[in-house]
């Protein structure tokens, strides 16, 4: 990944209430982002595999989506894809700002051509 | 990250140069460094500064060369609409006054003639601008079933009250936590007030803020009575049909004809909800049941991994945004629900108050 992913990643993400964020290529690679110490970096790659994983079922169904929510008491995980394959993933606080603006935070990410 | 205290953005609009300044001088000093003003002499410039920095509240002159203030509010109700908007005028009339708040204007303000004025406007302003609207939401849904909107508030696991009428009937059904523990409708409670409600054809209703019921007629699970709230309104139909009432596809007899009457089946497009164990409770157009099955054990088995690398808490459900739909699956150890509706977009609601 490009360095322009990672400080564009960084730069759009410094929102209250954003946990953490993780990126997954196309090639699998996964670049993951913690601003809470109980969501730390190492567990991004774990998750943002499953949520790929969940992708591919979705699509067997003939449910491609644009977007999932997963909510939970403490806290939401959003992933958005798109349509190269890559898939960005956000750990937010619920009635956050950070939840407010994951339409800002995906905007950005497809933005960013393929090759960033 | 830092946990700084929110910053408000306010943008003053107005001609005159000297009372921006002003404005400007006087406000910084009241709001310290809780308000940051911005400040535009025309409409334009102000929709300008809107579109490269999202405001807290906008606070307009009336009377402005090109676009006054009347049109300029109009433009925001329209493109910036949960935007906080007030209007200050050196020509308060009534006429004005009625034209504003009818734009979505929250404050009316005459322009003041002295420091103290400014003051008394400072604390409007700041009322208005910390003012939280009340928790849920207001409003008229047309061409959305009342199906849809209790399933989706029990799926959500809220509390809320949502009140029903048309020309002939009046009530209220009672949801907390997800679960409908009340209904009345005209001197009818419980069940049958319940179904007497969903068997309406058409009318109007609103969401309301929750308050506990004067009591409580109603313990079913909310899947049940919704099966037979349409069960109910089909026989009601049927016999209306065979007596030669009503055509089968028409409203039941005892009701006002359709206002905006639903499109049956094309909002819901497809429901499943079935046991911890994926034994099927009810099945409703869902095109692959076993498949559907898997998906919310699948969900199931992650939302479990999800809570196990990071401190969730219990998961609720899984929101699937599609393209011409969306759908929800919940998936707990004694129930499991997937739901799909066509998406807001595809049939909008045609007047939100």
């Amino acid at each position: 990944m490009s360095n322009t992913s990672q400080e564009r990643l960084a730069a759009g993400t410094m929102v209250p209430g954003l946990l953490g964020c993780g990126l997954r290529l196309p090639d699998s690679t996964c670049l993951s982002y913690s601003f809470d110490e109980m969501y730390p970096r190492e567990h991004w790659d774990s998750i943002l595999n499953q949520l790929a994983e969940m992708m591919t079922s979705l699509a067997g169904q003939g449910l491609a989506p644009r977007r999932l929510t997963w909510t939970f008491e403490q806290g939401q995980i959003f992933l958005i894809p798109r349509p190269d394959g890559a898939l960005l993933a956000l750990a937010t606080q619920p009635n956050t700002e950070a939840a407010e603006n994951v339409d800002q935070l995906a905007e950005e990410f497809f933005s960013l051509t393929p090759g960033d | 990250m830092n946990a700084t205290a929110k910053q408000y953005q306010i943008l003053f609009v107005d001609d005159d140069p000297d009372f921006l300044a002003m404005i400007q001088d006087f406000f910084a000093t009241l709001g310290e460094k809780i308000w940051q003003i911005h400040c535009a002499t025309s409409a334009d410039q102000a929709l300008q500064l809107l579109k490269a920095r999202k405001m807290d509240l906008v606070v307009s002159d009336v009377n402005m060369p090109m676009l006054d203030g009347i049109q300029f509010l109009h433009i925001l109700n329209r493109s910036h609409p949960d935007l906080k908007k007030a209007v200050i005028t050196a020509n308060a009339t009534e006429e004005k006054r009625s034209a504003c708040l009818a734009e979505g204007a929250e404050l009316f303000i005459e322009k003041p003639r002295s420091p103290e004025g400014l003051k008394s406007i400072f604390i409007m302003l700041e009322e208005l601008i910390t003012w939280t609207p009340q928790e849920g939401f207001q409003g008229v849904l047309r061409r959305v079933g009342l199906q849809d909107v209790i399933q989706m508030e029990c799926l959500g696991r809220t509390s809320s009250i949502l009140e029903i009428h048309n020309l002939q009937l009046r009530g209220r059904i009672y949801i907390e936590d997800g679960r409908i523990i009340h209904a009345q409708a005209g001197d009818t409670a419980g069940e049958a007030a319940f179904y007497k409600l969903l068997a309406l054809p058409s009318g109007e209703f609103q969401l309301q803020p929750f308050e506990s019921p004067p009591k409580r007629t109603i313990e079913g699970q909310w899947e049940f009575l919704l099966m037979e709230a349409a069960r109910v309104h089909d026989e009601t139909v049927a016999e209306a049909a065979a007596a030669g009432l009503v055509s089968p596809s028409e409203p039941a007899p005892g009701v006002e004809p359709s206002i905006a009457a639903p499109d049956a089946g094309t909002r819901v497009k497809e429901t499943l909800i079935c046991s911890g164990t994926g034994d099927p409770l009810y099945v409703w157009q869902c095109p692959d049941r076993p498949a559907r099955v898997a998906l919310l054990r699948e969900v199931a088995q992650q939302a479990a991994r999800f809570s196990q690398l990071m401190p969730l808490g219990n998961f609720d459900r899984l929101e699937i945004q599609l393209a011409d739909s969306r759908a929800v699956a919940q998936a707990g150890a004694d129930r499991m629900v997937f739901v799909r509706v066509s998406s807001l977009k595809e049939e909008p609601a045609t007047r939100i108050q």
